[in-house]
């Protein structure tokens, strides 16, 4: 073997020996906070139908962004209406919501999110980029410079009876 | 309370632009969820970067046609920011490029000193120098001559593409491009004074004064760099192969004189640079000369650009752009008392170019675009001396067209692209290149396969051989894996396999043609490049270390060490860096760093039959300690203490060929003083 392979391998080595350390090291995780935010302007700047009852605000599967809605919950209303955080365990859980979040993770379920609340005045929002081409109202973009954005399907929220402000459309990007 | 309470919620709803500012007004003030939708959009996915990340998630505009973060561009980059040239007091350029892995420096001929990268020389034409976009390497052989040349005060970033670049800029970026951006009219803001003089054990090291100043309205910027200076190469004694010596100082000035000015209104944009650049020398080629002699390089630069949107969904971005260079390099004129070959020629180069990106979609762009050259060069002196035409002018032109595709999936972000070169004279070079690379939360990786060309250049050509000369053609394999260990910290780790073709190289002809050149044999090299960055509020360290070797690789016997056959003339297999900068306290910044120089090889003496010889030179370390103290008395003073190489190590530069020129010393060591005055216009919070 010659020397140069033998630094191929010490380079592995190395390589290999800084990934083991993987769960100990920090970076710079997802702000879920920001994302909150933004969820907590889409309450603002959408009308819904029925302004009535708590606003239940589900999030499919696990995902940080939980604990920054139970935050938010505690502290704001949606136009003046409680908010409750809802974990949506079954397809028919989504029914009883007002806005659906659906995390990178869970990305696979919105199809079936979808159907079921086909015609409902639900708001799906999809935190993986394009989904809002895919059947989701809003989905989330992260631009070059990590700053956060959001791609609204004004069909989409049409077919679900839902108005979005003009000042909130003219932040995002339209893509049906 | 009340009126405090309100000033401070409407200073943070207006003005904040940051996540953080408001996260932390918020914890005692007021309600950060009914920020304005504006800020909303400023918001950053990731929460607010550290001073770490802040540098790595930065783009690189080197690297692509369409900028990429440092992570994810396709090139090995290494940035160097104004904060680490001005707080490491680098001198000049190469102070600034020695902190870069694998990069080091060798003298050509005539006091010249030229850049080496991965082991390999490349003084001619084979890294690009740009600086705001404009080619500095001269048109007659391709070189950029370093030392106390090109003014480090003026640079916001230095962003050093270590592997090929021809895919983009075709024909001088074959081992690396270094893409010097100078600082904006934003960065200024108003008008910048800095004056260094450095003294060396045995004489003057140098005086330089640099002037930058920039202004901006809201569709006008402006800026102007001036750059004057006078230095000496060294202050120890140089001895030819024969025996002759000098002593440098006074004997190898470095003085230049360079401006830059850049205008931009809406989508256009100008500038132009003036760049003259005299050094005094006694070492020529072989033997020395009785006395010094001047060798003057002079160039001018202009660019015109415009870059519009065109469309609705400003989907397509169309950007022509005009360049002119005028230059002419390596002047050496008698004026009777001759020690030295007279030299006058001077060149120009035209260029055209177009070039369109689409964006498919966020994640899908396409760059297409045609560039057209004509180069014309003339011999001014009055002697016998003609082009290989039997013309006192001579000129060639140059047509290529480009592509580039960008995809970023969840995968891996895929880059693909190619240049086609045509000349009047050698004929065509293409250049295909492909790229994966992707970041996944701390760990990123580069996967790259580039081709890069060296384009014959006029004295090439008016020198080749009876077999003419072709573009010679490089293969690179680059492969980089990094990993975030923290927050504040990040390593990275390269391998990279250099194999080029029929180099172009110089030799010595018979008496009717003395200088030829021609493509001979092969050249190239492997190696590995590792670095660890640190940065938080308190400093930075960077360490990096950097390994070449040739043993798998061919390369001409001319740049070959005799009796070790991994390594390459006069440079090191083994490079390292630390550079640290600490900040102590609101007003003092300290910056040791220690650059370490493996064993080298060179030639240092001649038998007694005329054969040169090689010899070893011995591993040293280059120590420096940079301080400086902001607001020095008066706000906006800085003053800075430093010493460059402490341990006195006696740096050499070695010719990496066969060329009869011995190791030309560098400086000894060197007291500097720094003094900068800054005078800036508070910049608008909103901005």
């Amino acid at each position: 073997m010659n020397r140069f392979w033998k630094y191929v391998l010490l380079f592995g080595f190395f390589l290999i020996s800084f990934l083991g350390r993987s769960e100990k090291a920090q970076a710079q995780d997802m702000d879920y906070k920001a994302y909150t935010l933004f969820l907590y302007n889409f309450m603002k700047y959408v009308e819904w139908p029925n302004t009535e009852g708590d606003f239940i605000i589900g999030v499919i599967g696990e995902s940080p962004v939980k604990k920054e809605l139970y935050e938010l919950a505690k502290n704001k209303k949606a136009k003046g209406r409680q908010i409750v955080v809802l974990n949506i365990a079954t397809a028919n859980d989504a029914l009883l919501c007002s806005m659906i979040y659906i995390p990178t993770s869970k990305s696979s379920e919105l199809k079936v999110l979808s159907e079921k609340v086909k015609g409902k005045s639900v708001l799906i929002v999809a935190e993986r980029e394009g989904l809002a081409k895919k059947g989701a109202g809003i989905s989330f973009v992260i631009d070059e410079d990590d700053a956060l954005k959001f791609d609204i399907n004004k069909s989409v929220l049409d077919a679900h009876s839902l108005k979005v402000a003009a000042m909130l459309i003219r932040l995002a990007v339209i893509v049906g | 309370m009340k009126k405090h309470f309100l000033s401070l919620v409407l200073s943070a709803t207006l003005f904040a632009p940051a996540w953080g500012q408001i996260q932390s007004a918020a914890k005692d003030t007021f309600d950060f969820y009914e920020m304005s939708l504006e800020q909303l959009l400023r918001m950053k996915a990731h929460g607010i970067p550290s001073e770490l990340e802040e540098l790595i998630n930065s783009l690189i505009l080197a690297a692509s046609k369409r900028p990429l973060t440092a992570r994810e561009s396709p090139g090995i980059v290494t940035l160097i920011t104004d904060e680490e040239i001005r707080n490491s007091g680098a001198r000049d350029l190469i102070d600034a490029l020695r902190l870069v892995p694998g990069i080091d420096f060798g003298v050509d001929v005539e006091g010249a000193v030229g850049i080496g990268t991965r082991g390999l020389w490349a003084h001619e034409g084979k890294v690009l120098l740009l600086i705001d976009g404009q080619e500095m390497n001269e048109g007659l052989f391709g070189i950029n001559s370093f030392g106390n040349h090109f003014p480090v005060d003026q640079i916001k970033k230095i962003e050093v593409i270590r592997g090929p670049g021809s895919a983009i800029y075709g024909g001088f970026a074959e081992y690396g491009v270094i893409n010097i951006i100078t600082k904006s009219a934003s960065d200024l803001l108003g008008v910048s004074l800095t004056a260094l003089a450095g003294q060396m054990e045995g004489g003057m090291g140098r005086r330089n004064f640099n002037l930058s100043a920039g202004k901006k309205s809201q569709d006008f910027q402006f800026t102007m760099g001036a750059f004057l200076g006078q230095a000496n190469r060294s202050d120890q004694d140089y001895t030819d192969f024969f025996g002759n010596t000098y002593n440098m100082a006074g004997n190898s000035n470095l003085d230049p004189t360079h401006l830059n000015v850049g205008m931009t209104y809406k989508n256009f944009s100008a500038r132009w640079i003036l760049d003259m650049y005299q050094t005094t020398v006694r070492d020529e080629y072989d033997t020395i000369t009785p006395i010094p002699y001047p060798i003057n390089y002079r160039s001018n630069f202009t660019e015109l650009k415009y870059s519009g949107q065109v469309g609705k969904a400003k989907k397509l971005t169309i950007t022509p752009k005009f360049n002119f260079k005028n230059q002419a390099p390596w002047e050496t004129i008698w004026d009777g008392d001759s020690v030295a070959e007279d030299y006058s020629k001077s060149v120009q180069r035209y260029t055209g170019n177009v070039t369109a990106s689409y964006n498919l979609t966020r994640k899908i762009n396409f760059v297409a675009g045609a560039e057209l050259y004509t180069d014309k060069a003339q011999d001014n002196s009055n002697d016998s001396s003609y082009f290989s035409n039997g013309e006192k002018e001579v000129q060639y032109s140059n047509h290529a067209f480009f592509l580039q595709t960008l995809a970023k999936t969840r995968i891996v972000n895929f880059i693909a692209g190619a240049r086609y070169d045509v000349h009047s004279d050698y004929g065509s070079a293409f250049v295909p290149r492909v790229g994966f690379t992707k970041k996944f939360k701390k760990f990123h990786f580069k996967a790259l396969y580039s081709n890069a060309f060296r384009a014959p250049t006029i004295e090439n050509i008016n020198l080749e051989d009876s077999a003419g000369i072709k573009p010679e053609l490089t293969q690179v394999i680059e492969l980089e894996a990094g990993y975030q260990l923290t927050r504040k910290s990040l390593i990275t780790a390269n391998l990279f396999d250099i194999d080029t073709e029929d180099p172009i190289v110089y030799f010595v002809g018979d008496s009717l043609q003395l200088d030829n050149y021609k493509n001979f044999g092969m050249g190239g090299s492997q190696g590995v490049e590792v670095e660890y960055r640190m940065r938080d509020k308190w400093g930075y360290v960077i360490a990096n270390y950097s390994f070449y070797t040739v043993l798998n690789k061919e390369n001409s016997e001319d740049y070959m060490v005799e009796d070790k056959k991994s390594l390459l003339l006069a440079f090191p297999a083994h490079k390292a860096n630390l550079n640290v900068s600490i900040k102590a306290g609101k007003y003092f910044t300290i910056s040791p760093s220690l650059l370490y120089i493996g064993k080298r090889y060179g030639y240092t003496e001649i038998d007694s039959v005329g054969n040169y010889l090689q010899g070893e030179f011995k591993p040293l370390m280059l120590a420096n300690l940079f301080v400086s103290i902001n607001n020095f008395g008066v706000k906006g003073l800085t003053i800075g203490l430093g010493c460059y190489d402490m341990l006195n190590a006696h740096y050499s530069f070695i010719q990496p060929y066969y060329g009869d020129h011995a190791a030309l010393p560098g400086p000894s060591r060197e007291l500097m003083l720094k003094l900068t005055y800054e005078v800036k216009k508070e910049k608008k919070k909103q901005e």
